[in-house]
């Protein structure tokens, strides 16, 4: 389609919309308190609770830390304490910047490069989030097998063979399919950035 | 003798004397008619917020044209999560399109044609059809003139390779 083809087809759709005014006073004065208290009541519900099972799996590991009677089991505990508040902070600051909105009055351009950046910096931290998350998983095992049943799943063989085979075969897939998922996006995103930034 | 003129009765005015704009806006960064909405009425409180910021130094419609394009760069969710709206008590926008089947179609091609370039053509290509001038498009866009001109030369390329895909 010509440019010009979309100009005739856009001042087509612009003279059928334009016949219904569609804004009153009235209107314009509930969206501006509508949308004022919807942030105030936008409480970060999915933040909020993922960071307190995280909290209450840290202060759980640490209320129970005694139980850990080996150096590898002890070391375990630490790690996964210090993963849980990383996991919550990385999840949170986010989060969090997709919210925040920036100066709405400057040019354009610089919002798009802002926004870029934001997305990339976020998919990276997506991917960090991830890796962590895998090890997370392998340490609570190991904890909760303890806490749970006085066993020490480490000394099982199978659980070195079967967590790392299995492992490394997850993280793989699952990467490739996040990659896969995120690849296009952020081609399109460092392409436009290499647009915006000279 | 000064006259205080209220601000929310200026804000007023010139929302209904410029609100073809925002649905423009709306109805090239969104999809579907609920994320519609949700942006017309993000633009308009990122609007009122910011009036204050506006210094004259632009008309009010170049302004608002700018104001209205980053609070649509900033809608686009990375994470698609659900924003918290609520609807008007007894008020809803029926925008024509939605219910005049010829438009939607037209519609439907142009989001798709549009949809392919990236965000800064797209909103370039916006301005284009809105027969702004390169000046005016430079301003709001925040990029030259002569940078203007060759952005259109090449979205113009792009969309004549489009349909011969």
């Amino acid at each position: 389609m010509e440019l010009e083809d979309l100009k005739n087809a856009w001042e087509a759709i612009n003279q059928q919309a334009n016949k219904q005014q569609k804004l009153n006073p009235k209107m314009i004065e509930q969206m501006i308190k509508i949308s004022y208290n919807s942030r105030i009541k936008k409480i970060a519900y999915p933040e909020m609770f993922g960071i307190m099972i995280c909290v209450a799996g840290a202060a759980f590991i640490l209320f129970s830390y005694n139980r850990l009677d080996t150096i590898f089991l002890k070391t375990t505990g630490i790690v996964s304490i210090l993963l849980l508040f990383t996991l919550s902070a990385i999840s949170l600051v986010s989060l969090r910047q997709l919210r925040l909105t920036g100066d709405v009055s400057k040019p354009y351009a610089d919002t798009l490069k802002k926004f870029a950046l934001k997305k990339i910096r976020f998919f990276k931290l997506q991917r960090l989030n991830f890796t962590l998350s895998y090890i997370l998983l392998v340490t609570i095992i190991i904890l909760f097998t303890k806490f749970f049943n006085e066993k020490d799943i480490t000394a099982n063989k199978y659980f070195w063979t079967f967590s790392f085979s299995f492992g490394y075969l997850f993280v793989l897939f699952y990467s490739k399919w996040v990659n896969r998922y995120y690849k296009n996006t952020m081609r399109q995103t460092e392409e436009l950035l290499k647009e915006l930034i000279p | 003798m000064e006259v205080f003129v209220d601000k929310k009765e200026l804000f007023i005015t010139a929302i209904s004397n410029n609100e073809g704009l925002i649905y423009k806006i709306a109805t090239i960064y969104t999809n579907d008619v609920e994320d519609k909405h949700d942006l017309v009425q993000e633009i308009i409180y990122q609007l009122w917020k910011s009036f204050d910021s506006f210094n004259q130094k632009s008309s009010i419609s170049t302004w608002m044209y700018r104001v209205a394009m980053n609070v649509a760069i900033q809608h686009l969710k990375i994470v698609k999560r659900k924003i918290l709206t609520i609807p008007m008590d007894g008020l809803s926008l029926n925008f024509a399109e939605e219910n005049n089947t010829d438009i939607k179609e037209k519609l439907q091609i142009f989001r798709h044609h549009l949809n392919k370039l990236n965000l800064l053509d797209k909103g370039i290509v916006m301005l284009y059809l809105e027969n702004k001038s390169y000046e005016e498009i430079s301003q709001i866009i925040g990029i030259s003139e002569s940078n203007v001109g060759t952005r259109i030369a090449r979205i113009k390329e792009k969309l004549k390779k489009q349909i011969t895909k």
